[in-house]
């Protein structure tokens, strides 16, 4: 469909062309909509005539959001932060040790270890929050951030790909540092860790997008409005009593931002984790 | 030379993350809890669980109750915590925690909460006020003889319908089910629907249907009737109102919030009387009060009286303070009841002498559905928990769909049902 | 863009020894010269593996153990042991109607998304790798939705793209050709909400599966199409002679994940149709997910949430291990 041969070339271009401008607009339309929404006025948003854009833009929509008390926007977005900017240095280098550990030195025994890192990941998580639930809640985890943190920062998904990682590595660097009088832990700190730094960041951005974005674990361990993240927030307005259309897509835009902002500037480490952690093979 | 930049974009990486973090911490730090009105100098801190009531004033008010309460009782704070969106989710799996409310309301009182030994038998704090709320206050929170909640408010949930656009269209409020779908169709328009009882479609309406035909859903001792001819027949009947795709569906907002009435999207809703306020400043006088119709000519109408009931956790730490807590607001303070019962949504305070001082309540609509209530009104059964109504729910979902066989629908519905309330009353 | 441009063209060495890992494997055991472990290495490996450890110990492990012992338990708003009942959530759950029905939902919504998603992804990565100017821009076009939570973009396609009403985005471009407005997330015959939820995943993870299509794209030698070219080879020809065959690893992985993916589906079907007080209790759809969380969150019903668990695991487990079986014999043959 993409070639079609028998056209013109002009003519090939052309289709090309449309396909990729109607594509491009399809892509972009919802991002457009949310914005336009959160600048109108409830009267606009029901009204039956189509705006493409506010005469007038509603920036209070914003404003509410923070200013308004039972609004608790401010404080899940800082939730959402803080969880995520502490899940993802410290997933991706729990990981990475471990990976480490595994791939270069040769205890013995350590085949059984990588079998039980393995055996986990048959098991998807979300699929098994009843469980976690169940261990979470009896430490006492219920409505708390760390609650929501914890049971995030083991990926042994990514200890695989860390581990196929350091494989690789080639020896004579690290021969190179046992001369200069590093131990294993040194070797690891001071040679491997550093070189491992796209990896690092690849993991690391995928591993704060999916903590920001997660949905399903927040909502069942943080009920209390003080541990509510920025996704639980938005759903909870979502199906509140009473909804504020034009509020509701402020919300929307305001969770959306910092991780479109992200996209754009690390864009390059995130499809490189796309395309590392898809492809473990 | 890839090493170098590496190390460079990993330092960046975790100095980035670790900034953020601290920032985190800070601004999370200095942005105190909003809702608390805390007393400096309190011993104990009572946590005091709301659902989010629609109605613009009732957060404020509920605030304003708790510093009261602390200023008679100074060494008794209280945190109110306002919930909206699943709130009964919300409460039972925070229930199971140290961060459980010691106060909580919830909405159709069930006996699931007493069997669990959930929460506190409260015949103390009643004292002599018991014989001014209302029978059903007392008998819907009185399990095995004991009292384990105070009635806040009564809400009435009945139809509304904009009297303007049924004259107009020749119609007379419906007195029948077949005369409540006749008007549904002949109300919908290219644009427009005649009927809202709910996005899914049914709302409180299978209830209804049931009542409406003189059955039951659940015998006080606990059996599961809804399994009976006259339940089968009425619900089946809904299916009309299906087929003649004459119900709203799909509206932003739920059953209850009048935003699709007084926006004129619909001219019927099923709604509460808390809605009232809101759709007089829309409409002024251009709307009118119904029951449920009766199934068919000379049967009951219906009126569905739910409400909220305040609970003490038995399993809290400050039991003693929360029942004084429960015991002032709801029992002794009768200006405050009266004022959440009138001042923002209406509802109908369940001690008779408030309510006979409720001034809003006896005048116009808002009267014409007391009388309606005390006339039609229902009560879900204690034992209509959340696992008992979804099973209900699910199953009229199929039968007004007309998916699959209503009878068998049913029939399984009530074995799953039985089941559950057996399971509930530990039998 | 110019950073982006350059990692697509040349993978960098972070995706390279994922995608060899057992070849990979084998160099590093064989390494020779290698040095003894020691103490050292004992105290190195036990540091740098233990966190790892006793996290997943404890959240997957015990979590797990003490889960199964909970789903023979009669377990309501508590999660302590002690009310054996045998296997008998295990035969609740399996009589019960409702978890039957959304384990064919799932089957239907997996049915869905998994080709339409596959087709699609690889559509636009061939279509982005053909393009010369502006191929950065338009993939970040394509990836930037992967950004948006389930959460945002079903508040979206509830209230802005598909509701109810005629000023709805899809009602009104159907009143353009004559349509009546409908409710697409309730409407059960025909079953339109299956139109929302499928639109609504596909632009959200289509970017992301397109990104993997494109690496593998990338890793074709371009001498392969040079030589076929010679022999006359084009257009369909090369795609099915020489790009499908390539892709088949990939392919795999995508398809395995747009599996596993599909069948932990909870979020938008959460938000499209819970409504507040009432819940999802009369959604026209349930997934798995929806259902334990119902169970294990509405009900308080932690024993037979836990039982319910247990089902969905050894369903994608047995599925993960047919599927693992399939690709293992084709690795073979290679």
């Amino acid at each position: 469909m993409i070639t079609l041969p028998g056209l013109p070339r002009s003519a090939r271009i052309l289709a090309r062309g449309l396909l990729v401008g109607v594509l491009t607009a399809a892509f972009l339309a919802p991002f457009y909509l949310m914005l336009r929404n959160s600048l109108m006025d409830s009267q606009g948003l029901t009204a039956p005539e189509w705006t493409w854009w506010p005469s007038t833009m509603h920036f209070e929509n914003f404003t509410a959001l923070f200013d308004d008390p039972s609004v608790s926007m401010g404080p899940a977005l800082g939730n959402s932060l803080l969880i995520a900017a502490i899940t993802a240095p410290v997933s991706t280098l729990l990981a990475s040790a471990a990976g480490y550990a595994l791939a270069r030195i040769p205890v013995p025994g350590r085949g059984v270890v990588l079998a039980l890192v393995v055996a986990t990941l048959m098991i998807p998580g979300s699929v098994t929050f009843v469980p976690t639930f169940v261990v979470v809640g009896s430490m006492g985890g219920v409505n708390t951030l760390w609650g929501i943190i914890v049971p995030g920062l083991f990926n042994p998904f990514a200890v695989l790909l860390f581990r196929n990682f350091y494989l690789q590595f080639p020896s004579e660097i690290e021969d190179a540092g046992r001369i200069d009088g590093l131990g294993w832990l040194g070797l690891y700190r001071r040679i491997a860790l550093p070189s491992s730094g796209a990896m690092l960041a690849s993991l690391g951005a995928l591993s704060f997008i999916d903590s920001w974005n997660s949905f399903l674990w927040p909502l069942v361990i943080g009920q209390d409005p003080s541990a509510w993240t920025a996704q639980i927030a938005l759903s909870t307005f979502l199906t509140s009593q009473t909804i504020n259309l034009p509020g509701l897509f402020a919300g929307a835009v305001v969770t959306i931002t910092p991780l479109v902002v992200m996209f754009l500037i690390a864009q390059r480490y995130i499809v490189e984790g796309i395309a590392t952690s898809g492809l473990k093979g | 030379m890839s090493a170098r930049r590496a190390e460079l974009s990993r330092r960046g990486f975790l100095t980035g993350s670790l900034l953020v973090a601290a920032g985190t911490v800070l601004t999370t730090a200095c942005s105190t809890d909003p809702t608390g009105g805390s007393a400096s100098g309190a011993k104990t801190t009572l946590n005091v669980w709301y659902h989010a009531y629609g109605e613009a004033g009732t957060q404020q008010a509920v605030l304003r109750y708790a510093k009261a309460f602390t200023k008679a009782n100074p060494d008794i704070a209280v945190k109110v915590t306002w919930v909206p969106g699943d709130y009964a989710g919300k409460l039972n799996a925070t229930l199971l925690t140290d961060s459980a409310p010691d106060v909580f309301e919830i909405g159709d009182f069930s006996e699931r909460f007493v069997r669990g030994g959930q929460i506190a038998a409260l015949d103390d704090v009643y004292g002599s006020a018991k014989s001014d709320f209302n029978a059903n206050a007392i008998s819907s929170v009185t399990v095995d003889g004991k009292l384990y909640g105070v009635k806040m408010i009564d809400d009435v949930i009945m139809l509304y319908y904009r009297k303007s656009v049924l004259s107009k269209a020749g119609i007379t409020p419906p007195t029948t089910l077949d005369g409540l779908i006749a008007a549904a169709k002949a109300l919908s328009t290219k644009k427009n629907k005649g009927l809202f009882v709910g996005n899914d479609g049914i709302g409180d309406s299978p209830s209804n249907a049931v009542w409406s035909n003189g059955g039951d859903l659940v015998t006080p001792e606990g059996k599961v009737a809804f399994g009976s001819a006259q339940a089968l027949e009425a619900i089946t009947a809904l299916k009309g109102l299906h087929d003649d795709k004459s119900l709203l569906l799909g509206f932003t907002t739920d059953w209850w919030d009048p935003a699709a009435f007084t926006q004129g999207v619909v001219p019927m809703q099923w709604c509460g009387l808390w809605a009232m306020p809101a759709v007089q400043s829309a409409l002024g006088d251009d709307f009118g009060v119904l029951p449920w119709p009766a199934f068919k000519a000379g049967g009951t109408p219906v009126v569905r009286v739910g409400g909220w009931t305040s609970c003490v956790n038995a399993k809290g730490k400050n039991v003693a303070a929360a029942k004084k807590f429960a015991q002032w607001l709801w029992v002794e303070q009768s200006d405050l009841q009266r004022d959440f019962a009138e001042s923002y949504g209406f509802h109908v305070p369940p001690r008779t002498s408030v309510a006979a001082s409720a001034k809003k309540l006896s005048t116009g609509a808002a009267k014409e559905t007391v009388e309606l209530a005390a006339k039609y009104g229902k009560h879900n059964p204690g034992t209509w928990d959340t696992a008992v109504s979804s099973t209900f729910n699910a199953a009229a979902m199929k039968i007004v769909g007309g998916k699959g066989d209503p009878a068998a629908l049913l029939a399984d519905a009530v074995k799953k049902a039985q089941r559950e309330i057996d399971k509930q009353l530990g039998r | 863009m110019n950073s982006a441009t350059d990692t697509t063209v040349q993978p960098e060495p972070a995706g390279r020894p994922a995608v060899t890992p057992r070849g990979a494997a084998r160099t590093g055991r064989s390494g020779p010269g290698r040095p003894r472990v020691g103490r050292s290495g004992w105290i190195a490996f036990v540091l740098l593996t233990a966190p790892m450890l006793i996290g997943l110990g404890i959240f997957k492990y015990v979590a797990i153990g003490w889960s199964f012992l909970l789903s023979l338990s009669d377990a309501r708003g508590t999660i302590s042991l002690g009310h054996w009942v045998g296997l008998d959530n295990y035969q609740t759950l399996l009589s019960d109607q409702t978890f039957r029905d959304s384990l064919l939902n799932i089957l239907l919504f997996t049915a869905f998304i998994v080709p339409v998603t596959f087709a699609a992804s690889f559509g636009l990565a061939l279509l982005v790798h053909r393009i010369r100017r502006g191929r950065a821009l338009l993939r970040t076009t394509f990836l930037i939705p992967t950004a948006v939570s389930y959460v945002a973009a079903s508040l979206l396609w509830k209230m802005c793209l598909f509701n109810g009403l005629p000023t709805g985005i899809a009602n009104m471009i159907g009143g353009w050709f004559g349509a009546e407005p409908v409710p697409w997330l309730q409407s059960t015959s025909p079953p339109l909400y299956w139109i929302v939820l499928v639109t609504l995943r596909l632009w959200l993870q289509v970017g992301f599966y397109m990104v993997l299509f494109l690496a593998g794209l990338q890793a074709i030698p371009k001498e392969l199409y040079e030589a076929a070219a010679l022999d006359g080879a084009s257009g369909r020809r090369l795609l099915t002679g020489i790009t499908l065959p390539m892709l088949r690893n990939t392919s795999v992985a995508v398809l395995m994940l747009l599996f596993i993916a599909a069948f932990q589906a909870f979020d938008e079907f959460y938000n499209l149709f819970n409504s507040g007080l009432s819940g999802t209790g009369t959604a026209p759809v349930q997934t798995p997910l929806v259902h334990l969380y119902n169970t294990a969150m509405g009900s308080q019903n932690y024993g037979l949430g836990s039982a319910g668990a247990f089902v969905l695991t050894a369903l994608i487990v047995g599925v993960t291990l047919i599927q693992g079986r399939f690709t293992g014999f084709g690795r073979s043959g290679e």
